[in-house]
């Protein structure tokens, strides 16, 4: 079974469902046009030139330009994370990208070694293909993983004092707030397993299916994944705010202030909140 | 046991202390006093570790306080503020985690007898924190304080929330325990007109009396 190409003009028809959004973003005066314009005209060109990337990356299957390519994946994921926390990028970029390194590149070449039966465990398609999938979940988990753990640090700095003062080692008192950020972090993840082939049918899935795969083939590929995704993200999660602790918080055990940027400086925090907003709902409990 | 030596201490470019220097002994009870706003807890605040001084340097038991002894130190210290915040969980979880804290594994917390001297319900044990009084919230503060059978107390501003007769039972317990030591931040006349209590003027960086 072959994948049915689309003509340009078709996929030029496409973009005409676009036209419902305006139509609702004028009604209702939701001033999404302009941001949609520019998200469309972005991810467009954007696919378009990682496509033309991608087909040579696959003809060369170089494993030196798959690793290179591989960790400028890994870079541009740990920046976006970053740099939608409170703290400054240059305090954390480091450390965050360690704990993406080691969190994408060990579960990669786990699957590539011991799950998959490949010849080449570099290979472009794999190695390219599931580190993006398990950084874009890595990149949203840590987005809200890191900035929870410093905000609540931050804004919960009275009690965390009070714990310090009780005599609690660095770990006892900062255990609460990891644990919360991870719990947090992943619960969106967990809860798309738990609903996932009832409520949804996932992308990589429909992307094998389309691929000309059969669903039994799919839904492996799917499970995999899936698996891949959690033991990823959690790892990343929890290396990342271990290994920024370090730089984050003085031999006192006490939050450095200089760590923080100014409030104009943060960005993403819209992502932030509605995906904190969506969490809350699925009923994490608070400290 | 403590001593400040020669501490200058700024925020944000402006002077907190300036040259202050000062020796409690153990079983000390000192009153520090001052304006509101002062920076009389940060002095507190030095002692523990949740700032250091610009110049000069805090003694615990004739060691430097630093990044490797503060967490000895705070072992050795129950601190309990105005305000000070015990989190947003039940009592219940509150007490279940400092009991669990590894420094305390040894420490029998039972703490009915203690709520009732300082009239706290064993009632509120089930409940939020953030449900309670500030007044109950202060006496569960001191009543933690004490389980934690320290030997150092460091109690600033205590006995703000709580009425006439009760400031009397807080500063009477505290200051009739001979080996006690006990740094005091507070502008209550209930700890000075104890006669064992040495007051230090913050501001004039000299002793009251």
């Amino acid at each position: 079974m072959e994948t049915l190409d689309i003509p340009v003009l078709s996929l030029a028809v496409a973009f005409l469902l676009l036209l419902i959004p305006v139509t609702i973003s004028f009604r209702y005066g939701l001033k999404l046009v302009t941001p949609l314009f520019v998200s469309v005209v972005r991810m467009s060109v954007q696919l378009a030139l990682i496509g033309v990337f991608l087909k040579y990356l696959f003809i060369w299957n170089n494993p030196f330009v798959n690793i290179g390519w591989l960790t400028v994946m890994i870079v541009v994921a740990v920046f976006a994370s970053v740099k939608s926390s409170s703290i400054k990028i240059s305090r954390i970029f480091f450390p965050a990208f360690i704990s993406f390194f080691v969190a994408t590149v060990s579960v990669v070449f786990y699957l590539n070694t011991f799950v998959i039966p490949l010849d080449n465990i570099f290979d472009a398609r794999y190695l390219i293909v599931l580190g993006g999938m398990l950084l874009g979940n890595s990149l949203r988990g840590n987005i809200v993983g890191i900035s929870t753990f410093y905000s609540q640090l931050r804004t919960d700095s009275n009690h965390y004092l009070y714990v310090l003062s009780l005599g609690a080692s660095h770990q006892e008192a900062l255990l609460p707030y990891l644990r919360e950020s991870v719990q947090l972090a992943l619960r969106p993840t967990l809860a798309s397993m738990a609903t996932m082939g009832i409520v949804t049918l996932p992308g990589m899935m429909t992307g094998v299916i389309l691929g000309g795969a059969s669903p039994e083939v799919a839904i492996k590929y799917q499970i995999l994944i899936m698996i891949a995704i959690v033991v990823s993200t959690i790892t990343s999660v929890v290396l990342t705010i271990l290994f920024t602790m370090r730089v984050c918080i003085d031999r006192f055990g006490v939050l450095r202030a200089d760590v923080f940027r100014s409030g104009k400086q943060v960005s993403n925090n819209w992502l932030l909140k509605r995906w904190r907003s969506l969490v809350m709902q699925s009923g994490v409990r608070k400290r | 046991m403590i001593e400040f030596e020669n501490i200058d201490l700024s925020f944000n470019d402006k002077s907190v202390i300036k040259n202050l220097s000062l020796k409690i002994n153990q079983g000390d009870k000192v009153v520090i006093s001052g304006k509101s706003g002062c920076g009389k807890s940060s002095l507190l605040s030095l002692v523990l570790g949740f700032i250091t001084p610009c110049e000069g340097k805090v003694f615990f038991d004739g060691a430097g306080v630093d990044e490797k002894t503060v967490w000895d130190v705070r072992k050795r210290i129950a601190y309990i503020d105005q305000d000070t915040s015990l989190g947003s969980g039940s009592v219940h979880d509150l007490l279940d985690f400092v009991s669990r804290l590894k420094v305390n594994a040894h420490l029998n917390f039972a703490v009915d007898d203690l709520m009732k001297l300082f009239e706290l319900n064993c009632e509120v044990i089930p409940k939020n924190i953030k449900e309670l009084s500030g007044g109950e919230r202060q006496r569960l503060a001191i009543v933690i304080a004490v389980l934690l059978n320290r030997d150092v107390f460091f109690l600033d501003e205590i006995t703000a929330s709580l009425d006439k007769h009760l400031k009397r039972k807080v500063a009477d317990f505290f200051l009739n325990r001979e080996n006690w030591t006990c740094v005091i931040v507070s502008h209550d006349p209930v700890w000075t007109e104890n006669s064992a209590v040495r007051v230090f003027d913050f501001e004039e960086n000299k002793w009251k009396h």
